[in-house]
C-alpha cells in the first residue's frame, strides 16, 4: 500500500502550498516596507524637528481647547442676551438684529442647498525632474475654489480636511486666511490636511455656475487635468454647516458709529 | 471540504490583515505630514499657531469679562442692553457691516488687468491679520471677490479703477512686513505681471461699511 499521493492531488496541494507562500510574501513585503519606510522617515527627523513638530502638535491641541471654551463662553453670553431685565421690546429688536448679523457674517449654523466637492493629492508618480508641488492640492487650489464659489453665489462655505468622517470644518468668514506652511494648509490658522472638503450654501444652480466660472477653470481645472489631482462634486439639495469659532473683536480699529 | 475551509480561512486572514494595514496608515496619515514639514516650515507653523493662540485666548478672555458683567447686572437687577449693543456693533464691524476706523496701510497698485492679484493680496492681507479691507472704497466681506466684468475688474459688482487703492486695518508693521517680504505676494506680482505697488502706513485710516445686502436667501438658521 503506497502512503503517497495520487499525482493529480499532489499537484493541486502544491498549487495551494505556492499561492499561500506567494500572498503571504506580499503581505510580508507591504508590511516590511511599511516598517521600514517609517523607520527611515524617522531616522530623517532630526531632534529640533521632533521638538518644533511636539510644539506644533501641542499648539494644535491648545487651539481646539480654546476654541471649545470660546463657543461655550459664546453660547453662555447668548444666554444672558435673551433674559435681560430690561425693556422686553427693546431687548426683542436687539435680539433680532443680533442674530440677523451673526446669520450674515457666519457666525451662526447654518442650512440650506448646495454643493460639496473635494479635491486630494494626484496619485500618479512624479516623473524624474519635475516637482512634486504639481501633484498635491496647494494653497491657491482652494482659494481659487472658494472665489469660483462666491462669484457662483454662495452664501456660505465651510472647508475641512482630512479623511476621517465628523472631522471639524473651518467656516469661511471675512477675517478668513488660507495659507500655507509646506505641504499643511491653514485655514482660519487651523491645519488641514487633503483630502479636502468644501461645502457651501447657496440658491440653485451653484454647481453648475461653479463648475463653469473662469476662476475655477482657469487654475483648478487645468491642474486637475494637467497633474490628476482627485476631484469630485456634486450638488445636494440639504447641507449643513458649521458657524465660525473665533476671534471676532477687532484690536487695531473701532466700529464707526452709525450716525457718523 | 478541507481545501473549502481551507480557502475560507485564508480569505478571512487576508481581509483582518487588509483591514489592519489601511486602519495603520490612516492613523499614520496625520503625522507623516507634520514630520514631513522642514524645520523652516515647522518653526513658520509654530509661529502662526502661537499668534492665533494668543488671539483666541484674547478673545476668550474678553468673553469671559463679557459674562462677568453680565452677571454682575443680573444680581443687581439692572439691564444690560448697552452690552449687547456693544456686542451687536462688534460683530457688525467684524462681517462688514459697519464702517471701522483705526490704524493700518494704503495699498496702491497700477498695472493690475486680472482680478486674480487683487484677491491674492486680499488674501495675504487676511493671513497677516488684516482686520477690516476695503478696494476702492468697497468694503470686502467674507463674500466679495474680485471677478472680470465686462472687461473691468468688478468687486460686489462694483468696477475698480485703472488704479487700485486697497485700505486695510490692522498692525501697520504687520502688515507692511507681511506684504514686502522676500519672496512674498508683491514680490512675485513685480515680477510676474510688471505690475507697480506703493504701501504707505498709516495711524489713522477709514474703511466703510459694505452697501451689500448679507442676509442669505438660501442659507437659513438651525434652530
Amino acid at each position: 500500500m503506497s502512503r503517497r499521493l495520487p499525482p493529480r492531488r499532489r499537484l493541486a496541494r502544491s498549487r495551494w502550498a505556492i499561492s499561500i507562500a506567494f500572498g503571504l510574501g506580499v503581505i510580508g513585503f507591504v508590511g516590511a516596507a511599511q516598517w521600514n519606510s517609517s523607520l527611515l522617515r524617522q531616522q530623517f527627523i532630526t531632534s529640533a524637528q521632533t521638538v518644533l513638530i511636539t510644539q506644533a502638535e501641542q499648539l494644535q491641541r491648545n487651539q481646539e481647547t480654546l476654541r471649545a471654551e470660546i463657543e461655550a463662553a459664546d453660547d453662555r453670553v447668548q444666554g444672558f442676551q435673551e433674559q435681560d431685565a430690561g425693556s422686553q421690546a427693546v431687548l426683542r429688536r436687539l435680539n433680532e438684529e443680533l442674530a440677523a448679523v451673526r446669520l450674515a457674517i457666519g457666525l451662526e449654523e447654518v442650512r440650506g442647498p448646495g454643493v460639496v466637492l473635494e479635491i486630494a493629492d494626484s496619485q500618479r508618480a512624479v516623473p524624474v525632474g519635475e516637482s512634486a508641488a504639481n501633484y498635491i492640492v496647494l494653497v491657491d487650489d482652494l482659494r481659487d475654489i472658494v472665489t469660483a464659489l462666491w462669484a457662483a453665489g454662495a452664501e456660505a462655505i465651510t472647508i475641512a480636511g482630512g479623511a476621517a468622517e465628523g472631522i471639524p470644518s473651518e467656516r469661511i468668514v471675512a477675517s478668513t486666511s488660507i495659507d500655507g506652511a509646506g505641504p499643511a494648509i491653514l485655514v482660519n490658522s487651523a491645519r488641514l490636511s487633503p483630502p479636502y472638503r468644501i461645502e457651501a450654501i447657496g440658491p440653485d444652480g451653484l454647481h453648475e455656475r461653479f463648475l463653469t466660472h473662469p476662476t475655477y477653470l482657469g487654475r483648478v481645472a487645468r491642474r486637475i487635468e494637467a497633474y490628476g489631482l482627485q476631484f469630485a462634486s456634486e450638488a445636494r439639495d440639504e447641507l449643513t454647516l458649521a458657524e465660525f469659532v473665533g476671534n471676532t473683536r477687532l484690536r487695531w480699529g473701532a466700529p464707526i458709529a452709525v450716525a457718523d | 471540504m478541507a481545501g473549502r475551509v481551507a480557502q475560507l480561512s485564508l480569505f478571512v486572514v487576508a481581509i483582518v490583515i487588509g483591514i489592519l494595514l489601511v486602519g495603520q496608515l490612516r492613523s499614520q496619515a496625520p503625522s507623516i505630514q507634520l514630520s514631513s514639514l522642514s524645520a523652516q516650515e515647522l518653526s513658520a507653523l509654530i509661529q502662526t499657531l502661537s499668534a492665533r493662540n494668543v488671539e483666541l485666548g484674547e478673545a476668550l478672555a474678553e468673553l469671559r469679562e463679557q459674562i462677568r458683567s453680565y452677571e454682575v447686572a443680573e444680581v443687581q437687577g439692572q439691564s444690560t442692553l448697552d452690552l449687547t449693543e456693544a456686542e451687536l456693533e462688534r460683530h457688525a464691524a467684524f462681517g462688514g457691516l459697519r464702517g471701522v476706523d483705526g490704524q493700518g496701510v494704503v495699498i496702491t497698485i497700477e498695472g493690475v488687468s486680472d482680478p486674480t492679484p487683487i484677491n491674492d493680496i486680499i488674501y495675504e492681507l487676511r493671513g497677516a491679520g488684516a482686520e477690516a479691507i476695503a478696494v476702492d472704497q468697497i468694503r470686502v466681506t467674507a463674500r466679495s471677490v474680485a471677478t472680470l466684468g465686462a472687461g473691468v475688474i468688478e468687486i460686489d459688482g462694483r468696477p475698480l479703477g485703472r488704479t487700485v487703492e486697497i485700505r486695510a486695518i490692522g498692525s501697520p508693521e504687520g502688515l507692511n512686513s507681511a506684504l514686502r517680504r522676500p519672496g512674498g505676494i508683491l514680490t512675485l506680482l513685480e515680477q510676474s505681471i510688471g505690475a507697480q505697488f506703493a504701501i504707505e502706513p498709516r495711524t489713522s485710516l477709514r474703511v466703510p461699511a459694505t452697501e451689500r445686502d448679507l442676509a442669505p436667501q438660501a442659507a437659513r438658521p438651525v434652530e
